[in-house]
């Protein structure tokens, strides 16, 4: 099992900025780590350098404390997921699967026991003399999957490995990943620009803008404790509400539903608070709470988006299960629980 | 459009087809079993004589086998030179891509009897080759380059170069680039790459350019005329010589129909050794 840590890793290429800009990361033994971000933020980039397959402009990579950033991409011991599979077509998922073994001249039988234990893994045993071709994608999906677990890696590293499968299969490959990644308990860095695979398979979220690291922590931290406006609305849907803080309350910010604690500026000053859409509650007209008015509906089966705007003209969005059947141009009550606020830091 | 409609769209290819294609091989195909005639083309009526001639005969046979081995050295030749040629072209970070491209289409570029004779200046007893080994005092007589099967497979493999190198190219360029970064996150280094990805995925590529150089060289004229002179001569050039000098139109096509049902064969017999399971 294997620690990962970067070291200010930065990638410049000719005449340009900096594509991954001094990032340092932690990654323990056996975490799930997905890099997530809007695609140029540079965590492509990032996964190549851990790879082998793009050279390192400064900073370091370390494996265990040793460092890999001269050690070539055939000597990292890496397991690699590409997101368009990059399976040997003219070979069958079985000598897909023995490539890697027989590149570390593994002897015959070791070699048909270990990928015979890796097509029950992936549960591809009855599709072992089939070419890449005649296989499903989520199929050929799974073969990737083994054969970059066959040569028992040191990481496993995923690029984008769902992005071209339909909705419903790539729910069941979310699961099946992360299973599998639990069973074997390999350290994994997974890229990927939606939030939800992000979100529902990593130990650690890392969300990236313009080459730096905005923000990394645990997925729930991410969602309720966002830094930033960019990654709050990164990760889901949510209000942003710009604050001047309140006179007659000192310490508080002034919000339609009432003063809200904020940290730092003085009385006059502005800031940005955030609010998930699912920490508001909606009310039909009269009970207590902050009177507003419906103005778009979508209705989408167990959930309800509504968009509200209050007497002052702010807009809000929320979510909720649709209990009361508002439609648009109803006045409604919004109440929330204040410590739902979220201060953001000011991003510059 | 309705499926009949749809059809008329093929037409004007089909008439094409037929005209220029199928009613000449047809033509040959007949012309090859009529009695050779006394100043016209043909005499009266159909015979095999003119199978049992080339049959019974070294000479025609020993001609045809040796037009095929001109064929396949030549084919072997252009595969050695073509692949790594193929392969850096095929890089997609090459610069200057025009200019080089340029160099490989240059033979096709130059007509077929300028380009001919500039093999004859070169490969000549007094030619620029034997002149210059000899000034360097290397050789004492001339190297036998010309009026041989040598000079014909290096002429041969000049101008067929392209046949072999752009089908090649093609199929290099189609590889996707990942399949090659997965060989080397599995541990392959870069010969080990190539053995056992990316010239597999090349196959396709090698076959065309295989079975096309084979196929032109077997029909080769103009330069096996030119550089065979008198006295290496290819089955093409007999056939031309029954058609033209000696006038026995039935004996040349069959000889022609005999060299395309070798050539055909080997052909087949080629693409069923070389077929791909993962197609």
């Amino acid at each position: 099992m294997t620690e990962v840590r970067l070291n200010r890793l930065t990638k410049i290429y000719a005449g340009g900025k900096p594509a991954v800009d001094a990032i340092s990361l932690d990654i323990p033994t056996g975490q799930f780590v997905s890099l997530l971000g809007p695609s140029g933020c540079g965590k492509t980039t990032t996964l190549k350098m851990l790879a082998g397959f793009e050279d390192v402009t400064s900073g370091d990579i370390t494996f265990d404390g040793q460092d890999v950033v001269r050690v070539p991409a055939e000597d990292r011991d890496i397991g690699m997921v590409f997101q368009n599979y990059a399976l040997f077509p003219h070979m069958t998922v079985h000598q897909n699967l023995a490539f890697g073994l027989e590149m570390r001249k593994i002897a015959r039988p070791e070699i048909q026991r270990r990928v015979q234990a890796t097509l029950e893994m992936v549960q591809l045993d009855h599709l072992a003399d089939r070419y890449p071709a005649q296989l499903s994608g989520g199929q050929q999906q799974r073969v990737a999957i083994g054969r970059a677990l066959t040569i028992e890696p040191r990481i496993l590293l995923l690029d984008e490995p769902l992005a071209n499968l339909d909705a419903k299969l790539r729910e069941e490959m979310r699961v099946f990943i992360r299973d599998l990644q639990k069973r074997v308990g390999i350290t994994t860095i997974y890229v990927t620009h939606d939030q939800a695979e992000a979100m529902t398979m990593s130990d650690i979220v890392v969300v990236m803008f313009d080459g730096h690291i905005a923000q990394a922590g645990a997925p729930r931290d991410i969602y309720e404790t966002p830094k930033t406006a960019k990654v709050a609305g990164f990760v889901g849907q949510v209000n942003l509400i710009e604050a001047h803080v309140d006179p007659d309350h000192p310490g508080h910010a002034a919000t339609p539903f009432g003063p809200v604690p904020v940290t730092a500026p003085g009385v006059g000053e502005t800031v940005t608070l955030a609010l998930r859409p699912e920490a508001i509650d909606i009310a039909p007209a009269g009970a207590p709470g902050t009177p507003a008015t419906i103005e778009r509906v979508q209705y989408s089966g167990a959930i309800v988006d509504y968009t509200l705007r209050f007497a002052d003209g702010t807009a809000m969005e929320v979510k909720t299960i649709p209990r009361h059947p508002f439609a648009i141009g109803d006045a409604v009550s919004l109440s929330v629980d204040l410590a739902r606020f979220r201060q953001l830091e000011r991003e510059y | 459009m309705t499926q009949r409609k749809t059809f008329l769209l093929l037409l004007p290819a089909g008439v094409l087809l037929v005209v220029f294609l199928a009613i000449p091989y047809v033509s040959v195909f007949i012309s090859a079993f009529r009695v050779p005639g006394q100043g016209t083309p043909y005499g009266d009526g159909y015979t095999l004589a003119n199978f049992t001639r080339i049959l019974g005969d070294w000479f025609y046979l020993g001609q045809a086998v040796n037009t095929m081995l001109i064929g396949a050295v030549t084919t072997l030749a252009t595969l050695v030179i073509g692949l790594p040629v193929a392969f850096q072209l095929a890089r997609p970070d090459l610069k200057l891509r025009g200019l080089f491209y340029g160099i490989v289409l240059s033979p096709l570029l130059v007509g077929i009897v300028i380009r001919s004779y500039g093999w004859t200046i070169l490969l000549g007893n007094n030619g620029v080759i034997n002149r210059t080994l000899r000034g360097w005092g290397w050789i004492d007589g001339p190297l036998p380059l010309m009026y041989n099967t040598l000079g014909i497979v290096i002429a041969l493999t000049h101008v067929f170069l392209p046949f072999m190198i752009l089908p090649i190219m093609a199929a290099v360029q189609g590889i996707d680039p990942s399949v090659a970064s997965a060989a080397r996150s599995l541990g392959a280094r870069r010969p080990t790459v190539i053995r056992r990805v990316l010239l597999p995925l090349a196959m396709p590529g090698i076959q065309s350019g295989c079975i096309l150089v084979f196929v032109l060289a077997l029909s080769s004229y103009v330069t096996p005329a030119l550089i065979g002179g008198l006295r290496v001569k290819t089955t093409a050039v007999t056939v031309v010589d029954a058609m033209i000098d000696t006038f026995q139109w039935p004996f040349g096509a069959a000889l022609a129909l005999t060299l395309s049902v070798l050539g055909g064969a080997s052909v087949l017999i080629f693409a069923r050794l070389t077929r791909m399971k993962w197609k």
